[in-house]
């Protein structure tokens, strides 16, 4: 209660000017992108796109009020190892055809490398990964393919 | 048609099906064949699995038709079912589910008991959530002109899905349904209407039973659950340095956190054994004897801080300051038996907390772990996504640039490593464990003859001068030192040696320091032990002052390192020599001393019961000061190392040797030693433990206690007892490990198995997807005679029009051909391409079969065992593949495994068919026929002969293998021909 309490602050906060504070008509009120991005909580993460991506209702990370508890239930430390790695893999799954494949990995690496590597080294390190995490041979990897790799990465989010 | 394929080959269901079911009933025994010989086999093992599914099902289904279709249906299966009643959960793993004329429900009934019968939640998480993944990727490959039809089945289908949830929900008990909604992936409104669902189910279902009890302990129950919802938000709000672990955690990552947490973990514990000690040793006696008997002369100096001699010496701090009466009034204190039980219990809780924090923690972090996959998870789960900080997360990036990079040039390298230069590494490493290893010794002697030196002029006087008092702080000054300065020694050596693995490095480095750490208190135990005990009157107490000084100044160095070691090396490295660079905090080093200090404190607990006040305190003021120099002068590691195993590693340090040790300590104390006879609760007494008898032997007198004593006499004291016990407990690790190791090997098969399914899988999914591309705008024609194949996508062209798509289909099925010959070394003869087929990939397989029992009669004319074996297995499953044709054809049942005589039959089929009068596009299939019936006579005299030892040619092969193309062909048309 207290939390949600909180965040409805934190999300009427990003613009007073178009979030009511009476909530009790269910009143139809997007955040842009560009205001959910800026929060603190997210202003230097690299995913931060994709993960306002995944969690809002249209996939351009647009945020109702319920997006954004969505997001932060999951992102904080109470929700369960399941449910994170389940959105984890959505994010790192840019293009949503529900696998992890070369290209996703590619986006990956670039956003967390800063595109320093030479595309020879991000193609060898993507047929590492894909090499060492998918289990059934198809070459990309599936949500189980992940949550396995997650199960034995115990560092996983915390 | 091809949406729908399209939607198959990236269905992740399918997927799912094949790699998660558990529960697979019939192929399960031909997918385990490891397929060790290759391309080929695979295919066969595939095919093997059809016939025997289809004789399953065929009791039970009339298939009426050719046995390829059902082949056909069976790899149809994904599609069929997609189109019916898509993503049903249970089509995946049964075959049997593709007669469609079970309804529905009872279908979903069935998946239930068969995927539910116990502990659902979980499971129902994953279906959940692979349903939602499904109903997902139906859209983006999504063909408008089935959107419709597959927008109507998908909504069916989440309806179903949906109520079994519900139903699942219902089952539950209210905490479990409440974890179980929290961890559906979906989104709020999604869980509100779950959620409302279930409860007016519930409601609906016990309206009638239950009146206005029920509800108001429902509401009662909610409002407790409320209640303890928000309090334990408070609670986690309150929590003790909440904020600051954030601000860390966001600023240097989680494995410079887990320093913190480990702290914080280990002031709990200290708080929690001050709380035990503090009530049951020290108020009792202050509250009975509230006057510390000091001397006269004696008073407080100041000095007493720093060595706990002199005025705490009479005080309750140590051992010594406590009596050994029973304290008066109402209830009678047993003082000697609550320090002993006290000290005992507290000593046994410890254990069992650090044992099971330990084994939690192994099982998490560490059995589960696989070292392999290791650039998967750098890359995919090594980002922390508590980094907040922009300074930080540009660090990280580059350091993660760094390490990918690193680790590529490493593979690089370790292949060009010579003998020579292994044999250098190897000394450098034999070296410097030597070298290290000889520190610790030697710093292990000179304590003992420091400690020696000090015995010389110690003597038993009440009071010292101030001088002697100051003396007494040599040894722990050194010992200090010791510690500060030799593991900075130990990170030189490490920066020398290279090790391949920062895993290993840092392995090294901990067993070095702890060695270390061992090597001195060893040492200052014994000195305890066998001197100190010997020497002095009142010598618990001037043990528990030692411990005293070596708890405070290791507090003094640990503030002092944190200064020298990361403030003087942040000055250095920023003003002097910037190419060191800014410190980092070494995560490792100060765990270690950390547990150092724990140890301390755990020794101690005997002779100085409330030294975990002390540490409590030094650990708060610890916290704030590493705080302060990791801000100020630290920069987050340039290695991301895994956290959570450290913290596994470090756990167990801490139980092994450290406590460990110091329990073996006290032990000793309480068992071996005489307890001095002037000061201390056990005066008088042989031994500590003995206080135990004196204690039964008063029970003895009171009825109705007997059997405490039976107990004492017969179990505590028995060896036989133990003998037994530790026989037992022995046994059972035997049992336990033999499990374990029969679960290692379960688990080395069940990753087998899903590597050989998706290898399966991958391999049917490239067959198909072949097969789609070349019909990319084929008009398809739904049969109607077989309820199955109306929803295969390979469907049966009109008027057999040879076409592009059924050449690619026999080049695909030639070139397997010859993959096969060539890996049998025999010479293959390409087979003509312009062979026109429309139920293309089942004639590839075929053909390919057929190939393969061709083969395996080639070689038994061949004396090699291996080619004798395989032959026998292309033949039971030829045999099996024959009965099921003959069924098929109803017509006189051949039941030979030879591919001659199939061959010969299908050229009488083909024969056959041809004579009907046909549509004109049959004629070019005749053609065929005949053509290939005239190669396989011209070439091959022999194969008419049953005898398969007679050919050997592989010209006759293919050519029999067009034949049975030609007739599989033919009989396509033949159907189509109605």
């Amino acid at each position: 209660m207290i939390f949600k309490i909180l965040l409805f602050d934190r999300y009427r906060d990003l613009a007073p000017q178009l979030v009511p504070l009476d909530y009790t008509s269910h009143p139809d009120v997007k955040l842009p992108y560009e205001l959910i991005g800026s929060m603190p909580e997210l202003k230097d993460n690299p995913f931060r796109q994709r993960i306002a991506e995944v969690f809002s209702e249209d996939g351009e990370g647009n945020m109702t009020l319920d997006d954004f508890l969505d997001m932060f239930s999951v992102l904080s430390e109470m929700a369960p190892r399941d449910l994170k790695a389940y959105y984890a893999f959505k994010i790192y799954d840019f293009n949503n055809d529900d696998f992890i494949c070369k290209s996703d990995l590619e986006k990956t690496l670039n956003k967390l490398t800063r595109n320093e590597l030479t595309e020879d080294e991000v193609r060898m390190v993507c047929e590492k990964v894909i090499d060492e995490a998918d289990l059934d041979n198809d070459g990309r990897l599936s949500l189980e393919d992940f949550q396995h790799m997650i199960v034995r990465a115990p560092d996983f989010l915390r | 048609m091809t949406s729908y394929s399209n939607g198959a080959f990236f269905n992740p269901a399918y997927h799912d099906s094949e790699t998660l079911e558990i529960d697979r009933s019939s192929s399960k025994t031909h997918h385990t064949n490891p397929y060790a010989r290759g391309d080929g086999d695979r295919a066969v093992a595939h095919y093997s699995t059809g016939p025997t599914i289809s004789d399953d099902v065929a009791g039970r289904v009339p298939w009426g038709g050719w046995q390829e279709e059902s082949w056909r249906g069976m790899e149809s299966i994904p599609m069929g079912l997609i189109s019916t009643s898509p993503e049903s959960p249970s089509w995946q793993h049964d075959v049997n589910h593709s007669t469609f004329q079970i309804p529905p429900g009872s279908q979903y009934d069935r998946s239930t008991s068969v995927r539910l019968p116990s502990a659902p939640s979980g499971n129902m998480t994953m279906r959940w959530r692979g349903m939602t993944m499904r109903r997902m990727s139906m859209f983006p490959n999504g063909n408008p002109t089935h959107i419709a039809f597959t927008e109507d089945a998908i909504r069916n289908e989440m309806e179903n899905e949906e109520q079994n949830l519900v139903k699942e929900l219902v089952a539950l008990s209210t905490q479990d349904r409440i974890w179980a909604i929290r961890d559906l992936p979906m989104s709020v409104d999604e869980k509100k209407h779950i959620r409302s669902q279930v409860l007016a189910f519930k409601t609906s279902k016990q309206s009638r039973q239950f009146t206005c009890f029920a509800d108001c302990s429902e509401n009662v129950s909610l409002s407790f659950r409320r209640c303890g919802y928000n309090l334990r938000s408070a609670r986690q709000t309150l929590e003790l340095w909440q904020g600051i672990m954030k601000e860390i955690g966001g600023t240097f990552g989680t494995s410079v956190l887990s320093y913190f947490v480990f702290l914080k973990w280990l002031l709990m514990f200290n708080i929690f054994s001050f709380l035990v000690n503090f009530g049951f040793i020290t108020i009792p006696l202050l509250v009975f004897d509230p006057s510390p008997n000091i001397p006269p002369n004696v008073s407080f100096r100041g000095l007493e801080i720093l060595t706990g001699a002199g005025y705490f010496q009479y005080t309750i701090m140590y051992y010594g300051g406590y009596s050994n009466e029973t304290l008066g009034g109402p209830v009678k204190y047993n003082m000697q038996l609550a320090y002993f039980f006290t000290i005992a219990i507290y000593m046994v809780l410890c254990g069992i907390a650090l044992i099971f924090s330990m084994a939690s923690s192994f099982k998490k972090n560490y059995v589960l772990a696989d070292p392999s996959s290791n650039k998967a998870w750098q890359l995919l789960s090594s980002w922390d996504f508590s980094i907040t900080n922009e300074r930080a997360v540009r660090q990280r990036k580059n350091n993660l640039r760094v390490q990918l990079k690193e680790s590529l040039s490493e593979k690089a390298q370790r292949r060009q490593l010579t003998l020579s230069e292994k044999l250098k590494h190897f000394g450098v490493y034999l070296g410097f464990w030597l070298l290290s290893t000889g520190l610790a010794v030697g710093c292990g002697a000179s304590i003992y003859y420091l400690c020696q030196y000090e015995q010389q002029w110690a003597t038993d006087a009440a009071n010292w001068s101030l001088l002697q008092e100051a003396k007494t702080l040599l040894v722990p000054f050194v010992v200090s030192l010791m510690n500060l300065v030799v593991p900075l020694f130990y990170s030189l050596f490490n920066k020398f040696e290279h090790y391949s693995s920062q895993r290993r490095q840092i392995y090294a480095l901990v067993v070095r320091n702890v060695l270390l750490k061992m090597s001195i208190l060893a040492v200052l135990c014994y000195y305890w032990m066998n001197v100190v005990a010997k020497k002095f009157s009142c010598w618990e107490s001037m043990v528990g002052q030692a411990l005293y000084r070596l708890v405070i100044f290791d507090f003094l160095f640990l503030m002092l390192g944190s200064f020298f070691g990361e403030f003087l090396s942040n000055v250095i490295g920023t003003r002097l020599l910037p190419r060191l660079g800014v410190p980092e905090f070494d995560v490792a080093r100060n765990v270690l001393e950390l547990i150092y200090a724990q140890t301390l404190a755990w020794i101690g607990i005997y002779f100085s019961p409330l030294l975990p006040a002390i540490q409590i305190f030094k650990l708060f003021i610890l916290f704030y000061i590493k705080k302060v120099s990791l801000m100020k002068n630290c920069q987050p590691p340039r290695r991301s190392g895994r956290a959570a195993q450290m913290q596994t590693i470090f756990i167990a340090l801490l139980f092994f040797p450290y406590f460990v040790g110091s329990l073996s300590m006290v032990a000793y104390t309480a068992w071996r030693l005489t307890p001095s006879e002037q000061c201390g609760p056990f005066r008088g007494l042989n031994n500590t433990f003995s206080v135990v008898g004196v204690w039964i032997d008063d029970l003895g007198g009171i009825p109705g206690s007997q059997w405490v004593v039976w107990i004492y006499q017969n179990v505590i004291r028995s060896e036989i007892f133990y003998f037994l016990i530790s026989l037992i407990i022995i046994a059972i690790i035997y049992i336990f490990w033999q499990v374990t190791q029969g679960r290692k090997q379960l688990i080395v098969l069940l990753r087998q198995q899903v590597v050989n399914e998706g290898n399966d899988k991958s391999f049917l999914l490239d067959k198909l997807q072949n097969l789609q591309k070349s019909q990319p705008d084929k008009k398809s024609k739904q049969k109607t005679q077989k309820k199955h194949t109306k929803r295969h996508l390979d469907e049966h062209s009109l008027g057999g029009q040879s076409n592009s798509n059924a050449m690619v289909q026999a080049l695909l099925a030639r070139q397997q051909l010859e993959e096969e010959e060539e890996r049998r070394d025999t010479g293959g003869v390409p087979v003509p391409s312009d062979i026109s087929t429309s139920s293309a990939l089942i004639q590839a397989m075929l053909a390919r079969q057929r190939a393969y029992d061709q083969d395996g009669d080639e070689h038994l004319s061949s004396a090699s065992a291996l080619s004798q074996a395989v032959q026998a297995r292309q033949r039971a499953e030829g045999q099996e593949r024959d009965e099921y044709y003959s069924t098929g054809f109803s017509e006189n049942p051949i039941n030979t495994s030879s591919a001659v005589a199939q061959a010969m039959q299908a050229r009488q089929r083909a024969e056959e068919d041809g004579a009907d009068d046909l549509p004109s596009s049959v004629s070019s299939v005749m053609m065929q026929v005949m053509q290939a019936r005239q190669i396989a006579e011209e070439e091959d005299g022999p194969p008419w002969v049953p005898a398969p030892t007679q050919n050997p040619s592989p010209a006759g092969s293919s050519a029999l293998i067009q034949a049975m193309l030609a007739r599989q062909q033919a009989q396509n048309e033949y159907d189509d021909g109605y």
